[in-house]
């Protein structure tokens, strides 16, 4: 036992503390990918593999620059590098070019995510981000994405991935319920559905349970979250002109990044709702 | 207007270590206690003086203020300011233990017809007896019930939503029937109609007892109603929130253990000089809560359950959540000490800060309804205006945002810090009441 005279240090509190951390959380969306890039292996073969391997490497690569030249620790402990290169790959379409891996590597980890301030500071998803930017400047880059040209084993190892993702209860689990809902719906309204519904369906599902997993864009609140999740179904079935279109889904989440400041302080909590708390500063 | 739907985290309670030990103790009286006098109250002892347990040794000038009695009998060797466990300074009382415990003339005994005592002297008596409610604030319980008289429900609170701490546990299942006397003792000062007692639902063995015991008290008043056991539900302004939503000035509360000791005060002449503490966490050899004098150092409290079996990381006043870590363990326990907890370093340890990722957790679990992180992150940028707007000053400070912080941000932390700097009293106000 500490003699007399032995001092402690005395923080504040919460002493406990849970589980929860932001590295635990990218990893965890890793996992909950890993059907994904197995589906994505087996159909796309080496080009998926080479796609995903130059993506790895290229976001690595860009991670420790910046780091460097922002002159901050690497966090490639969070695995967040991982996970935007893991994402870049499964988005990129057939036959592009290592040029466009690299540049969109780039645009994804040192503009959209380090030069925007590092994790957590970001106005963008940096992945979406990057593929809007390269399917606006270059022709070859319109086409969907490799994976999405799959069949019923990628919906499957979709749907699998997603039900991982939402077992980790990171967000909420109405996120990806109300974006499937409502784009399905507003899609089969507008009379848009296209003659694959499986590809319809596993670029629903990418974007609900994975593209709409990081919160770092979105609003603070529950309801402006489901706000922001039901403007960007909303969006993307309108933009997309047939079936489903990655570009428009990636468009209609950047357009509600947008917003999301205006959301937060619109959907904020107001404690002097209830109870007048806020004139009742001290003892009560 | 509709209650609020409760919001709170389930924690990991670990009370059992402490209630395996639930009978109820005293120690040999240790070598020598500190006992702080309250702020604005003069030592009424010299130097040099023998006192007795229970003997009145500090006088507050203002009346509304609580007397001051001796815990343990000796000579009272100093009195002199030094830091307590709330970070402030206060002046204490150093009496050194004499050979023989001797009680004060009167203390101990049972005063006649104490059951049909008026109202009218019921004030009187926890004057004299010095009581003070058994939580952070330690209100004087006269000032307290004076400051209500207009509440016609009294709320005696039950519930302990911290892990570690068992006191009144503890007490609830050892004494219930007198916490019930002493709550009708308190309800009859206060002039109120009712009693509502507040459990948690996981204590549902203390419900039922407490139902049980008001149905052979044939009291048509009492009520025993639960509780979710949800941290921070439980605690006094989420009671009188969730229960009074509106009309927070009809209802008064006190903790069960205030109860009690209101009733050793009228019906044994006891003054308050003790309080039940939990002494635990994993560190602790034998974690059990017992009487301890008050005055009495942690390092002794401590001690008194075994000492230690290795060396705890921090040394915490109250809970883990909302509690104070200690720097120095020569610290007394005071009225406001439920508990002393030693906690290990992998129950303690926190990663480094990272930034904010927007996960909305602390929103969503913040029981006062405001946004932690937006006022954590307006605060970090110096924007106190922005931090105002989303609800610094309705915070509870109960510690729900660090727990579940994936960034492990020092939320609490962040939130005093800008309060403070918004001129906002907090809800704990730090050496307030002493010194």
């Amino acid at each position: 036992m500490a003699e007399n005279g032995k001092t402690f240090s005395a923080t504040p509190a919460p002493y406990i503390h849970s589980a929860d951390t932001v590295a635990k959380r990218c990893w965890g969306q890793l996992a909950a990918l890993m059907p994904v890039i197995f589906a994505a292996g087996f159909f796309g073969k080496t080009e998926f593999l080479h796609v995903l391997l130059l993506s790895l490497i290229s976001a690595v690569a860009f991670e420790l620059l910046g780091a460097k030249l922002f002159g901050k620790k690497d966090k490639l402990h969070h695995g967040e590098a991982i996970l935007i290169a893991v994402l870049m790959a499964i988005l990129m379409p057939p036959g592009c070019p290592s040029e466009a891996i690299l540049l969109a590597n780039f645009l994804a980890v040192f503009i959209a995510k380090e030069f925007f301030g590092g994790m957590g500071e970001y106005l963008f998803h940096p992945v979406l981000f990057a593929r809007v930017f390269l399917h606006a400047s270059f022709p070859g880059m319109t086409a969907e994405p490799l994976v999405l040209h799959g069949s019923f084993w990628v919906l499957t190892a979709v749907g699998i991935g997603g039900l991982i993702l939402v077992r980790q209860k990171q967000g909420y689990w109405e996120t990806p319920f109300l974006y499937i809902t409502l784009c399905s719906f507003c899609t089969f309204a507008l009379g848009r559905w296209g003659n694959d519904p499986g590809n319809f369906f596993s670029g629903v599902l990418l974007t609900a349970f994975f593209l709409l997993a990081d919160p770092v864009a979105m609003p603070l609140t529950r309801r402006g979250t489901r706000l922001f999740v039901a403007g960007a179904a909303l969006l993307s079935a309108l933009l997309s002109p047939r079936g489903f279109s990655m570009a428009a889904a990636g468009f209609s989440i950047l357009l509600m990044n947008l917003l999301t400041p205006w959301l937060d302080v619109w959907l904020r909590p107001r404690p002097s709702a209830a109870e007048g708390l806020v004139n009742a500063g001290g003892q009560s | 207007m509709a209650a609020p739907k409760p919001v709170g985290i389930r924690l990991e309670r670990k009370k059992d270590a402490s209630l395996l030990n639930w009978n109820l103790k005293r120690l040999h009286p240790p070598e020598k206690i500190c006992v702080p006098l309250r702020q604005g109250s003069r030592p009424c002892v010299r130097v040099g003086e023998q006192v007795r347990i229970g003997q009145r040794i500090g006088e507050p000038e203002n009346p509304e203020e609580a007397t001051v009695h001796a815990s343990i009998s000796g000579t009272v060797t100093e009195i002199a300011a030094a830091p307590d466990a709330m970070g402030g300074m206060s002046v204490r009382v150093v009496i050194q233990k004499s050979t023989e415990p001797k009680l004060a003339p009167g203390v101990w005994e049972i005063r006649k017809g104490w059951e049909q005592i008026p109202a009218g002297e019921l004030e009187a008596a926890f004057q004299c007896a010095g009581l003070v409610t058994t939580d952070l604030s330690a209100e004087p319980v006269h000032s307290k019930i004076k400051r209500h008289a207009a509440a016609s429900t009294l709320v005696v609170n039950c519930c302990e939503p911290e892990p570690y701490v068992t006191c009144e546990q503890t007490l609830l299942l050892s004494h219930p029937v007198e916490v019930l006397k002493g709550a009708e003792l308190l309800r009859k000062a206060l002039g109120a109609e009712k009693i509502l007692l507040a459990f948690e639902t996981c204590n549902f063995e203390i419900g039922e007892l407490l139902k049980s015991k008001i149905f052979f008290l044939k009291w048509t008043h009492a009520e025993a109603r639960a509780v979710p056991s949800l941290y921070p539900q439980g605690t006094e302004r989420l009671l009188l929130q969730n229960w009074f939503p509106g009309e927070k000035e009809k209802a008064v509360v006190f903790p069960a253990s205030t109860a009690f000791a209101a009733y050793e005060a009228v019906a044994h002449q006891k003054p308050f000089y003790e309080r039940l503490v939990t002494v635990g966490g994993e560190c602790v050899v034998e974690p059990r809560s017992l009487w301890l004098p008050l005055g009495i150092s942690f390092q002794d409290a401590i001690h008194a359950c075994k000492g230690v079996m290795r060396e705890p990381e921090r040394v915490v006043m109250n809970g883990p959540m909302a509690g104070i870590a200690q720097a120095d363990l020569n610290v007394p326990v005071t009225a406001g000490t439920a508990a002393v907890l030693a906690l290990p370093k992998e129950i303690t340890k926190k990663g480094p800060e990272e930034p904010c990722i927007r996960c909305n957790l602390c929103v969503n679990k913040c029981p006062a309804g405001i946004s932690p992180v937006m006022i954590t992150l307006a605060a970090d940028h110096q924007e106190l205006e922005t931090a105002g707007i989303f609800g610094a000053a309705a915070c509870i400070e109960c510690g729900n945002c660090g727990y579940v912080c994936p960034s492990q941000r020092p939320m609490l932390e962040k939130i005093r810090t800008a309060k403070k700097k918004l001129g906002i009293s907090g809800t704990k106000p730090a050496g307030a009441h002493h010194g």
